[in-house]
């Protein structure tokens, strides 16, 4: 009876111990890991504009790779001081609020996921949703009106967390911004 | 009035109506813990804005159904003359630990409205979690109590030792967490552990209360044949459906969780056949070593700090997790086992407090 209690004892726990410790492990480690990739479509109500006017950028923003954690859409402008009074968010189906950065805010960079920190220069909006299932669509909708005449530049990327690959960022190439990280520039001529 | 004379009486109503109590509030509390483990999980994909969310709204049913039963324990109590000195400790327990939840859940609105959100270490939850532990604990000695002055035809009410033990070490769980997972930064505070002391005390603390939870159970309940199937069942359940199942990416992961149903089958076995100390060791200390796989997948925050310092977001939860399994394993599976036995050596203490000698002779 002693030597079966001892057998069915160390069979058993050698059994689950190679099963959670060595085998099962290795085979979920062989699973490619998801690369969710975001994407967006930004349309300006019009390229020009009398300085008293406003304007409209719509944008659509999507997942079109796998599940991802978090979706953060970020929209900056570089020629601001403050966001009060200029841009208004009129059309918002994210699921958290939009976060406001202002300069000097601290703010991620290098598509570290918070790793590696920058001070903000200029101010924004990220619109985030989480989790990110593939092929979601999310749209935000700015009405702009600006208070100086010049041009009116815009900022807008995309980035879904798990930062896997260049594909979990959009635009992949293009201009840097303050966070080292590439964005996609809209432009408005404010004419006075 | 001797505990040997409660046991010459007929089971008043007094008692039943108590013992009642006693499951409500240990029911209750289940609930409670089965809402916090959600809430995690909640905090982790969803980020809530808001207080009012379903896992709160779970949390708090079971807070509701806690007070009323401790309500009617109150009463049974009142109503007994034999069982008053018997049964008073349990209530007492379960009264601080009432007060203690339903003072948690105003402080809880209130950090929230002045503080944001909160994380999961804070004054507001530790309050909650206490409160957990201590109604939990005099719902199961209430129960185990109960059970102790009656005798059944069968040995089916064996089992509501598991409704019992259940909710204590779901709640001591929970405080262990709150001390171990770096969860708890937010905006006004830094509440996160130190990793090194998060790293020993998740490798102490849960093999230690793992082993005691079970040995408690199987001691309490009469060393029943299934307890320990049934406990770790509920409980791979419960966090299985909690932690795993809501998370898309680690969903299939569930193949590996489910394994960890093996060791309290063998324990159950190997318990039926021998119930000498050394096997009772040993049981301890299989339980204790198993501790890294049956807290998956949270766990591996603990450890990510430490072993690998890795930002993980919660699709890449099981990469990491199984990234370094083997290096948790190699150096925690010593400590893990001698606090298995260690929690062998206290679940003795505690069954002994639990049912006065008296009692247990007279069984």
């Amino acid at each position: 009876m002693k030597k079966l209690l001892i057998f069915i004892f160390a069979i058993s726990i050698a059994f689950y111990f190679s099963l959670t410790v060595f085998i099962l492990p290795d085979a979920y480690l062989s699973n490619e890991q998801l690369i969710p990739k975001p994407n967006f479509q930004a349309s300006l109500s019009t390229e020009e504009i009398t300085l008293g006017d406003s304007f409209r950028l719509d944008i659509i923003s999507q997942n079109v790779g796998d599940y991802g954690d978090i979706h953060i859409l970020s929209t900056a402008f570089p020629t601001l001081e403050t966001l009060d009074g200029v841009v208004d968010i009129v059309t918002y189906d994210f699921s958290q609020t939009p976060h406001y950065v202002d300069i000097e805010d601290e703010v991620g960079s290098n598509y570290s996921g918070g790793l590696e920190s920058t001070f903000a220069k200029y101010p924004s909006i990220e619109s985030m949703n989480r989790p990110d299932q593939p092929n979601s669509t999310y749209h935000l909708s700015l009405k702009i009106t600006p208070e100086h005449s010049g041009v009116f530049s815009i900022y807008v990327k995309s980035i879904i967390i798990p930062h896997t690959s260049e594909f979990s960022h959009y635009p992949i190439t293009g201009k840097l911004d303050h966070q080292n990280e590439f964005v996609e520039v809209f432009s408005v001529r404010v004419n006075p | 009035m001797t505990t040997s004379k409660i046991f010459q009486n007929p089971v008043s109503l007094s008692k039943n109506i108590f013992v009642v109590g006693s499951i409500l509030a240990s029911f209750g509390i289940l609930l409670v813990t089965v809402g916090g483990s959600w809430d995690i999980t909640n905090h982790l994909l969803n980020k809530p804005e808001t207080f009012f969310s379903p896992p709160h709204a779970l949390m708090y049913v079971g807070v509701a159904i806690s007070l009323i039963g401790t309500v009617i324990s109150f009463f049974g109590w009142k109503n007994s003359k034999e069982l008053k000195n018997f049964f008073s400790i349990p209530l007492k327990i379960k009264l601080i630990g009432i007060f203690m939840l339903t003072g948690a859940g105003p402080f809880d609105f209130f950090w929230h409205s002045n503080f944001g959100l909160d994380g999961l270490l804070s004054p507001p939850h530790i309050t909650l979690i206490f409160g957990m532990l201590f109604c939990g604990l005099g719902g199961a000695i209430g129960i185990s109590r109960f059970l102790s002055t009656c005798s059944f035809k069968n040995k089916l009410p064996n089992f509501l030792n598991v409704l019992a033990i259940l909710p204590v070490w779901l709640s001591a769980s929970g405080i262990i967490s709150s001390l171990s997972l770096p969860f708890s930064n937010t905006d006004f505070f830094e509440f996160n552990p130190e990793p090194l002391t998060a790293y020993v005390i998740a490798s102490l603390g849960f093999p230690f209360l793992i082993a005691f939870s079970f040995m408690s159970l199987f001691k309490l309940g009469k060393h029943q044949f299934g307890l320990f199937s049934v406990m770790g069942g509920l409980f791979l359940l419960i966090n299985g459906s909690t932690a795993i199942i809501p998370n898309f990416a680690i969903g299939d992961s569930i193949l590996f969780y489910s394994m960890n149903f093996i060791p309290f089958v063998i324990s159950d076995i190997v318990l039926r056949l021998s119930k000498s100390k050394i096997t009772l060791f040993s049981i301890g200390g299989l339980l204790g070593s198993i501790f890294y796989m049956i807290y998956y997948p949270y766990i591996m925050y603990t450890f990510n700090e430490v072993l690998l310092g890795k930002l993980v977001s919660p699709s890449l939860i099981y990469f990491v997790y199984f990234e370094i399994i083997q290096e948790v394993i190699l150096f925690t599976i010593g400590p893990a086992i001698l606090m298995g036995i260690l929690g062998v050596i206290f679940s003795d203490f505690f069954s002994k407090k639990v049912l006065p000698n008296n009692v247990r002779s007279i069984q």
